[in-house]
């Protein structure tokens, strides 16, 4: 699915639109700790977190993850949100917490690939 | 060999990660594999990370030589007062600041050594810390992998260059005098072979003989029954190879006629676009994975006949008369029995000289042959096949529920390797089919069609869209004619080549003569 497409679909806002037009997500991985993001990475993973910092943006550049999702409402602050532009990553923000926000997350990559 | 050195400052979160964003640069440089640069964007952040989240400060040396990335990773303190500890995972000396940032997880020093090939680490209490590793680097295959049964007698050629201009997915080159195939863009299917005069591009890997055993299974197909002129009937052929002494003999056309009826229920139940595209050309699919990857999903997601007739073998000795090398790709590809393959005209060596000594047998009853149905359009033919194809991918066919494409003439009939017109031999089948045989179904696949690779310029797309422009470039200097001399088939074939030095620079003979004379007299 696409990542603009599920952004919308969870009721995330969208703050950095990336390269997310262009990029499918498969996967999904959520947690709050950073050396654990870092081994989860793929080309086609969206990475849920509550970090709200510049070091998972670094993360999502590094290993080239296309796409992140803040969780319970978190408003990312400007150098995120800079580095966030610099580096093409998709950044939204879901009202939701972590749980929630996954388990929406799952059932939209779930249907999509049923049909 | 290039050693960078980057500082790195303690306590500053704010630039952390920046010297391992410079590795990855020159990882993606020199054309390292994804994957390998994503195990050492894993090693050398951590370290970073460890530096900013426990130390003063210190430096990180990057070191490429050798196909390798050696990183040295150097704090001047406090060390580590338990190395085998800190080596544990979960076990964590960060701070809480450290931790409310996502790092201290305690994963740091063993996610190093679990992404390196090579790991050291020596620590002093109150002088330092000295982290090592090495990650070996592999070049990235630059072109999707390819699979064909095509083979080059290179004696043999007489460069007519034929097989340059047919070649669907322009796969052939001749620049040494001799063709060659790209990989990555064969589709294995029959076009070289049928240009070519002289029997250069032929199958490759056949047996010479046919041998028959009381245990081995014969698999025809049905364009090999008639290959022996009017009056032989291909059941008479059927009973002749029988009579060989084979365990059973199969056509391939009953498995054909499976997968058709197959894939017309496919189209009315489950089809998600329309018009459904039968894989019943191996060929086919090849095409459309490698040129036409957007029609994937028109593909209705069976077996060919052929392979599923090899599924069907159940572990039993096999001798398959392959038509082309596609066919011949998917009887020896995967798992399952590994069958010799025959051409047919040993078949028909085997077989003709009983046809001269033995009375003629009686017609059985006809029913397996034709195929026709109002619901299946059949498309034979290259040319025919890539502009329906494209017709499809343009919207355009909208009233053919399904579509039956074969790249060679009449389908498997006219297969280059078959001495019989393929009109005749057609036509021959049609009216005096073979008996039916029971037990042949189409088989599901379980892998999905996937678009190939193809070329890639470069794995730095900044390089990659340099060799654009030089590739465009170079394609308006030529002449555009396509002649093929130089060995490329088309002049934009030629400029690629060039910059991807597959190609000699000058290699275009006529280069420079659509200038004015002037500037040509200047160039030589």
């Amino acid at each position: 699915m696409r990542l603009d497409e599920l952004a919308s679909k969870i009721g995330a806002k969208v703050h950095t639109p990336g390269r997310g037009a262009n990029v499918e997500a498969d996967q999904v991985y959520a947690g709050d700790r950073i050396s654990d993001l870092l081994n989860a990475a793929g080309e086609h993973a969206l990475l849920v977190s509550n970090l709200a910092s510049t070091h998972l943006v670094r993360v999502a550049e590094l290993m080239d993850i296309p796409g992140i999702c803040l969780v319970n409402g978190q408003v990312p602050d400007a150098a995120m949100l800079d580095a966030a532009r610099e580096h093409r990553t998709l950044l939204m923000a879901s009202p939701l917490g972590l749980f929630e926000t996954c388990g929406r997350v799952y059932e939209c990559l779930a249907t999509e690939k049923q049909t | 060999m290039t050693t960078a050195v980057y500082e790195i400052k303690g306590g500053d979160y704010e630039r952390g990660g920046a010297a391992s964003r410079a590795v990855k640069q020159q990882l993606k440089q020199v054309g390292a594999d994804p994957a390998v640069v994503r195990r050492a964007m894993i090693a050398a952040y951590e370290a970073e990370m460890n530096v900013v989240i426990h130390t003063q400060g210190g430096e990180l040396r990057a070191c490429l030589h050798n196909g390798q990335l050696d990183i040295e990773v150097i704090d001047t303190g406090p060390g580590i007062a338990d190395v085998e500890q800190a080596l544990r995972e979960g076990y964590s000396t960060a701070s809480p600041k450290a931790r409310e940032l996502g790092f201290g997880a305690g994963m740091g020093l063993p996610n190093i050594k679990r992404n390196s090939d090579r790991f050291a680490i020596e620590s002093a209490l109150g002088r330092g810390t000295r982290v090592s590793f090495t990650i070996l680097l592999k070049p990235q295959a630059l072109y999707g992998a390819g699979r064909h049964s095509v083979q080059i007698v290179a004696e043999r050629c007489r460069q007519s260059l034929r097989c340059l201009r047919a070649c669907p997915t322009g796969a052939v080159r001749a620049f040494r005098g001799k063709p060659e195939i790209l990989d990555y863009l064969c589709i294995d299917c029959t076009a070289c072979i049928a240009a070519c005069p002289t029997g250069t591009l032929m199958m490759s890997g056949t047996v010479g003989e046919l041998k028959p055993a009381a245990d081995t299974v014969l698999v025809v197909p049905a364009a090999a029954l008639v290959q022996y002129g009017a009056g032989v009937t291909p059941q008479r052929v059927l009973d002749e190879l029988t009579a060989l002494g084979f365990r059973e003999v199969r056509v391939v056309e009953a498995w054909e006629e499976a997968l058709r009826a197959a894939v017309v229920a496919y189209a009315k139940a489950e089809a998600p676009v329309a018009p459904v595209i039968s894989p019943a050309c191996p060929a086919v699919v090849n095409l459309i994975e490698t040129r036409f990857p957007s029609l994937i999903p028109h593909l209705a997601p069976f077996l060919s006949a052929i392979e599923a007739v090899r599924g069907e073998l159940g572990g039993r000795q096999a001798i398959c008369v392959a038509l082309c090398p596609c066919q011949k790709t998917a009887l020896r590809i995967g798992d399952g029995v590994q069958p010799d393959v025959l051409l047919p005209a040993v078949l028909r060596a085997a077989v003709m000289p009983r046809l001269n000594t033995n009375p003629p047998a009686g017609h059985g009853s006809s029913a397996l042959g034709g195929g026709a149905s109002a619901d299946v359009l059949r498309v034979a033919g290259l040319r025919h096949v890539v502009r329906v194809l494209e017709a499809i991918e343009d919207g355009l066919v909208t009233d053919v529920p399904v579509i039956e494409p074969w790249i060679c003439d009449k389908g498997c009939f006219g297969s280059p390797l078959l001495a019989e017109d393929a009109v005749l031999a057609r036509s021959r089948w049609q009216t005096a089919p073979v008996e039916r045989q029971a037990s042949a179904r189409a088989v599901r696949r379980n892998v999905p069609f996937e678009p190939r690779k193809g070329l890639r310029l470069d794995n730095d797309m900044t390089k990659a869209i340099h060799k654009l422009a030089r590739i465009d470039k170079l394609k308006r200097s030529l002449p555009g004619g396509d002649c093929g001399i130089c060995g490329a088939p088309t002049c934009a074939a030629l400029a690629e080549d060039i910059v991807l030095g597959r190609a000699h620079p000058e290699a275009c003979p006529r280069q420079g003569q659509s200038t004015p004379p002037s500037e040509k007299e200047s160039g030589t």
